[in-house]
């Protein structure tokens, strides 16, 4: 059985997932398969019996699922080491009946039910008393880690633990805000517009932005203009607007980078206690093309060496032209 | 002048590599090609390619830049940060930002093209080491610097651009993310229990036995029980020592003995895959810590990183750390 396990020196969790259990021989070079229509598992699983499926998006339980919820949650310890049973769920959401492999050839409507349907599968979720944080999440293209490659998806993870990053991100704008009486990623956008130099594209409810401090070349980030923490409550009435950036902003990727792996996660406050994020914490989509390899260097310091400016970055794919 | 910039959310920072930036079409899709030996700057008879050597091993006593060297270091042709000028603070609005300084160096690891660390002699690996430990030294008497990393890119995806074997050093003017997060977590261990957290580790895994891979009677070389990735393999001095510049002549020689097991072991069993590996010692100042532990992290690359690990930093295993000790330790 998988098992979540806690780092002792860092207070990391880690999942060990034994149900993808490999042997050394398999690592050796896991081929992605890019499958076409008729032997396309996704375009079949649109048909079965999945747990939603509305505007032509389908969710189902991952085939292969790394968290499992029917175990009770349980902890226990091993001497210094904290054990805890995989409890959660993992969902996939096939995106569009059609095999198209890239969101961001999807229609506007298409990509609207998508972020819907994360909204509803989170505000399920969240229910669980159990579960400490969901991350909807996609990996287009072999290099951000897809096997399969012929069409677009994407997952949602319910887990029950904080895990790290996420703590990072919250309690860092809690300090901010507990120093300010200000939300940091408000200022941030305020900063963002009058500056305008590292701003991509906006519309009336969002902004896209390559972050000052990127990781990686044309790292961008949307960013809800209007203060919410939670991003299942926050989309409400703001759909049609996040649907069309995102469409927008793949699109810039596809032409100008031509159509490079990438990733993106919906970065939404915590799930336990949501009083307490409310006005420290404002939900915000991170996506990262995938261009260059994270060598040692990262590994060892958590430090990253951006090879472009992100100014240089944001103004490179303002003007891409998206109609071309 | 590189720039460093701080992520105003989570206090990370990055290196904006300004000075050699590339174009948006400069980056290539997943293949780099290795630098071939025709055109090998680090082979001997090339040294005039490569910056002045800033040291070398030269058992015959060459002159410097010149063949005749066992193990040279110089600084990189495209450093990420530059070694000149002075650390200067800025804010921006909400945004943190200094003036790139720092050193970055390229150390050879031998003159031979083809050969890698795990064909090195017993002498040539622990000329290596010794180096290693030289160049940690000099640096840190730099008071601009607050950190001195030790890294080692092996096979292209790994991230190495150049075939022949080396390892890379930089100096950093702050003490970098994830080291900070050991030393934090260190210290409020010891507070707690007064003792090093690493120490009671080391026994655990004595106890438990399963993860351990190789041993010498300096190191420990074990998977550790909640690794990030599959097979990543940790050394470790076994008496508590919280700075890699303090180690003795005998403890390079087992260093070097057991960290070429270790990487012979990940060669047999999984396939020559690319590696990284990097050393983890306590800051600059910090020789004396009782909390810190100095080790080697060593991270077989196996697999991708998904969204999921982006997004959460919470990684996904797919093989048992006592699994992975026992490949490796019957390879």
């Amino acid at each position: 059985m998988s098992q979540l396990r806690k780092d002792p020196i860092v207070g990391r969790w880690t999942i060990i997932a034994t149900e993808r259990a490999r042997r050394p021989a398999a690592f050796v070079d896991p081929q992605a398969t890019d499958t076409d229509q008729k032997h396309c598992p996704y375009c079949q699983e649109i048909n079965a019996k999945g747990v939603y499926a509305s505007h032509g998006v389908k969710v189902i339980n991952s085939p292969s699922p790394i968290l499992d919820d029917s175990k009770p949650f349980e902890r226990r310890g091993h001497g210094l080491y904290d054990i805890a049973h995989s409890y959660g769920s993992h969902e996939i959401v096939i995106e569009a009946p059609e095999h198209i492999a890239n969101m961001a050839d999807l229609s506007v409507e298409q990509i609207k039910a998508v972020f819907q349907t994360y909204a509803l599968r989170m505000q399920v979720h969240r229910k669980n008393p159990f579960i400490e944080y969901i991350l909807a999440y996609k990996n287009y293209g072999v290099a951000a880690g897809s096997r399969n490659i012929g069409h677009s998806r994407s997952q949602i993870m319910a887990v029950p633990v904080l895990p790290m990053r996420v703590k990072d991100k919250t309690s860092g704008a809690e300090k901010y805000f507990d120093f300010h009486e200000r939300c940091l990623f408000c200022d941030m956008v305020r900063q963002e517009m009058g500056n305008k130099e590292r701003v991509v594209v906006e519309n009336e409810h969002f902004v896209v932005i390559t972050p000052f401090a990127s990781r990686f070349p044309f790292e961008t980030w949307v960013l809800p203009k209007d203060h919410h923490s939670d991003f299942a409550d926050g989309i409400a009435g703001h759909e049609d607007s996040l649907a069309s950036i995102m469409k927008d902003i793949l699109l810039r990727l596809k032409v100008g980078l031509n159509d490079p792996a990438y990733n993106y996660m919906i970065q939404t406050s915590p799930v336990q206690d949501p009083s307490s994020f409310k006005e420290k914490y404002h939900w915000h989509i991170e996506l990262m093309p995938r261009l260059t390899r994270v060598a040692g260097f990262e590994r060892g310091t958590g430090f990253y060496i951006c090879p472009i400016p992100p100014e240089m970055s944001a103004s490179f794919l303002r003007e891409v032209d998206i109609n071309a | 002048m590189p720039e460093l910039r701080r992520d105003p959310v989570v206090g990370r920072w990055v290196i904006i590599d300004s000075d050699h930036s590339k174009g948006p079409l400069d980056f290539p899709k997943d293949d780099n090609t290795p630098t071939r030996q025709e055109i090998c700057p680090f082979c001997p008879g090339r040294e005039h390619q490569t910056p002045h050597e800033v040291d070398a091993v030269r058992p015959l006593k060459s002159p410097a830049d010149s063949p005749g060297w066992l193990v040279r270091t110089v600084p990189n042709k495209f450093p990420v940060l530059s070694s000149d000028g002075f650390l200067e603070k800025e804010g921006i609005g909400i945004y943190d930002q200094m003036t790139g300084v720092g050193a970055h160096e390229v150390l050879i690891e031998g003159p031979d093209h083809d050969k890698s660390l795990t064909e090195l002699t017993r002498e040539e690996m622990q000329a290596v080491i010794s180096q290693y430990q030289g160049r940690f030294r000099k640096l840190s008497n730099d008071s601009r610097f607050k950190y001195v990393v030790i890294f080692k890119n092996f096979g292209s995806s790994a991230g190495a651009t150049v075939e022949h074997s080396h390892s890379q050093i930089i100096a950093l003017p702050m003490v970098p993310k994830t080291v900070l997060e050991e030393l934090k977590g260190a210290e409020y261990y010891h507070q707690y229990r007064g003792r090093c957290v690493f120490c009671d580790v080391i026994s655990q895994e004595y106890q438990d036995k399963e993860r351990i891979v190789v041993e010498n009677s300096g190191f420990l070389a074990f998977c550790p029980y909640a690794p990030r990735y599959a097979f990543e393999t940790w050394i470790i001095p076994k008496g508590h020592m919280a700075d890699f510049s303090n180690t003795d002549e005998a403890s390079q020689a087992h260093l070097a003995q057991i960290l070429q097991d270790v990487l012979k072991k990940i060669k047999t069993a999984l396939g020559n895959p690319s590696y990284n590996y990097y050393l983890h010692t306590a800051p600059i100042g910090y020789a004396n810590s009782a909390c810190y532990h100095w080790h080697i992290e060593i991270i077989p690359k196996l697999t991708r990183s998904v969204g999921f690990e982006w997004g959460t930093g919470l990684h996904i295993v797919p093989t048992f750390p006592q699994d992975s000790a026992r490949y490796l330790r019957e390879a």
